[in-house]
């Protein structure tokens, strides 16, 4: 899960920058809206979650203005204010949820799972798929009902396949749900990762889509695999 | 009792007082002249009939059996009449039985009761008969309750017209003030637009424009309020949620993560803890609450103090300069909010004034005040943030302050009848407070 997080207090930044990393998301920090939008035009996101007191432009206003331009992706709201008001105002601007502050970062991490669950459609956090069970909250994925122990850049590599069940996802796209937008990626690093997943879920899990990336692959393969 | 009741009463109240003493004199006229008319007519009729009995040929003789029928002499209905001589035959009667008993001896007007009956009679001495007419009082009273019936009718007719107009009028008269009291009630008892009322008379015009800019005054100072109370929460939740999260950090980690964390933690604690102090500070000083001291510390304690509490960087980049002589000049100011009015300004200062540069305070006497001139090489204000330095959780993009600090020193100085004043320097900004030495204002 590549998290943009768009807060200006710093202490509550770095606060959620550890605990969403701590709960295995990727997390890339901005202070302002500008950087915000220069930040979503360079990478690609899963969610966003926006403070609305951002010293540049009012947080609603960038909300707007990111529908405007077309991005879908779900966007949790967090404030300090409380009015009923204030948080209609969120939701009609193109929240897709909303906290207030101070929030717990276990109850932030389940809300922008269950938002990325329900942009896929899924009604259960648990995702299946064939005899691979992975469940992006806990953390834990079950092949044939065994616990496999995946680091945490083969988490994220394996839930954004999961999450794009189907489609081919570009090297870049991959990388940026493993990285965050200013890690040190090595050349060859998903690749190793992508070695690594074969390797302990099977050759077929990620196939190869030659010039355009990878995807994740037919369901089928994986119960005849015994890694 | 409303105000349509009370109008109909005390003007209906004063009409039908007033018709009615008329309408009573006016009765009071009408039958003293209705008895003088009748009593006329006995006189006229007995004229005439003195008359008739001159022209007959011969004079009446008493005949027995044989009388002028009454309408030979033309008797008008009603009204007896009896022709008798001065000896006291009787000549002629319209009326049998009653005639023996009518009149008198005397000529004139007389009262009597014959047969139970009461008749008025006038008789007339004309040469050698005496002519007596008379009526019933009973007919006279009823063509008198005749007449005033005839007269009261239009009487009553116009009073009950007049009280209806009086009812109307009023009504109408008083329909504006209805207006504005539907107007009233429609409202939820929180509502502050304001009220439209119109057309309105020009009395009640400057009562609802009255109402209309207190509703409108009560409404900005509700929204005011109820931003400072959204600022208020919003301040004390930034530090708190930054604690919370660090707590929450520290424990889903170890090592020097778990330390960073804690770290933070207590940095964003002690943020809280000074956003509460200045909004107690502010509460109290804008609250007119009590300060312990009077005044009467000296210049020089203050810059001490104040330098010494800093908390907005590094205090030994302040460079103090007491003017000679102003050092032991008692100040007519609380210390702590001299101290504290200082304070913010000198953290500001620090805070904005760039790392590297120092920070000016120059305190000196001005008349009756002492100056306390702190002056910063930071980037400055622009004159667009100038009217809004002294705003409560107003702050510049960059700072990291709780944006209170200035609305202290301004509610400070307007307490203790103080000066602030800015001002935008090419290099950075001069911040000239001016504190009233004692003996010249009251805290």
């Amino acid at each position: 899960m590549h998290v943009l997080l768009c807060e200006d207090h710093d202490l509550i930044a770095s606060g959620i920058v550890a605990g969403l990393a701590a709960q295995g998301a990727v997390v890339d920090r901005v202070g302002t809206a500008s950087a915000a939008e220069a930040l979503l035009k360079a990478a690609h996101f899963d969610v966003m979650v926006l403070d609305l007191g951002l010293p540049d432009v009012d947080g609603l206003k960038l909300l707007k203005r990111l529908r405007q331009q077309g991005y879908a992706l779900p966007v949790l709201v967090l404030t300090a204010r409380d009015a009923v008001t204030d948080r209609v105002a969120g939701l009609e601007a193109g929240a897709d949820d909303y906290l207030v502050k101070p929030f717990d970062l276990r109850e932030l991490s389940a809300r922008l799972h269950t938002l990325l669950r329900r942009m896929a459609g899924r009604t259960v956090n648990r995702i299946e798929h064939g005899a691979l069970c992975h469940d992006p909250s806990s953390r834990e994925t079950w092949l044939n009902g065994e616990v496999v122990e995946l680091s945490r850049r083969e988490q994220a590599l394996l839930q954004a396949l999961l999450q794009h069940k189907g489609r081919v996802l570009s090297a870049e796209q991959l990388k940026d749900s493993v990285y965050g937008f200013g890690d040190e990626v090595e050349s060859n690093a998903l690749n190793v990762h992508i070695h690594y997943l074969r390797r302990k879920l099977g050759n077929g899990i990620v196939e190869t889509v030659r010039g355009l990336g990878y995807r994740l692959g037919p369901a089928a393969t994986c119960e005849q695999v015994q890694p | 009792m409303s105000l349509r009741v009370r109008l109909i009463l005390i003007l209906g109240g004063a009409f039908v007082l007033i018709w009615a003493l008329a309408a009573a004199w006016m009765f009071r006229d009408l039958r003293g002249q209705m008895m003088f008319s009748l009593d006329q007519r006995l006189v006229a009729s007995a004229r005439m009939v003195a008359g008739l009995v001159q022209q007959l040929p011969q004079p009446l003789r008493a005949q027995d059996g044989e009388r002028i029928s009454a309408d030979q002499a033309s008797i008008p209905d009603g009204m007896a009449c009896k022709v008798s001589s001065l000896r006291g035959e009787i000549l002629a009667t319209s009326h049998q039985g009653v005639e023996a008993a009518l009149g008198e001896e005397g000529g004139g007007f007389h009262d009597q009761v014959i047969e139970g009956e009461h008749w008025r009679s006038f008789t007339l001495s004309h040469g050698d008969v005496r002519i007596t007419t008379a009526d019933r009082q009973q007919e006279r009273e009823a063509l008198n309750q005749s007449v005033l019936l005839a007269a009261s009718v239009p009487v009553l007719v116009a009073l009950l017209g007049s009280l209806c107009v009086l009812w109307l009028g009023v009504g109408q008269g008083l329909a504006p003030l209805n207006r504005i009291r539907d107007a009233l009630t429609r409202r939820s008892p929180d509502a502050l637009e304001p009220l439209l009322v119109r057309p309105l008379p020009a009395e009640l015009r400057p009562l609802v424009d009255t109402q209309n800019q207190l509703f409108l005054r009560i409404g900005q100072a509700i929204e005011r309020e109820r931003r400072l109370t959204d600022d208020a929460a919003h301040e004390l939740r930034s530090p708190l949620t930054a604690v919370k999260t660090h707590l929450q950090v520290a424990r889903m980690t170890d090592g020097p993560a778990r330390e960073a964390a804690l770290a933070n933690a207590e940095d964003g604690a002690d943020r809280l803890h000074r956003t509460l102090d200045q909004l107690l500070l502010l509460a109290r000083v804008e609250g007119r609450l009590a300060f312990e001291e009077n005044g009467g510390c000296a210049v020089a304690d203050v810059a001490r103090l104040a330098i010494n509490d800093t908390s907005g960087g590094d205090a030994r980049r302040i460079e103090a300069d007491v003017a000679d002589g102003t050092g032991q000049a008692p100040l007519g100011v609380p210390l702590t909010l001299a101290v504290a009015a200082l304070r913010n300004l000198l953290d500001n200062a620090l805070r904005h004034g760039g790392k590297e540069h120092p920070v000016r305070l120059e305190v000196c006497r001005e008349g009756q005040h002492a100056l306390f001139r702190v002056r910063d090489c930071g980037p400055g204000i622009n004159e667009g943030e100038l009217a809004h330095l002294t705003e409560r959780f107003w702050r510049s993009s960059h700072s990291q302050g709780c944006g209170l600090g200035l609305a202290i020193v301004q509610a400070i100085v307007q307490r203790c009848q103080g000066q602030l004043e800015f001002c935008p320097m090419p290099d950075g900004l001069q911040v000239d407070l001016r504190l009233p030495l004692e003996g010249q204002a009251s805290a």
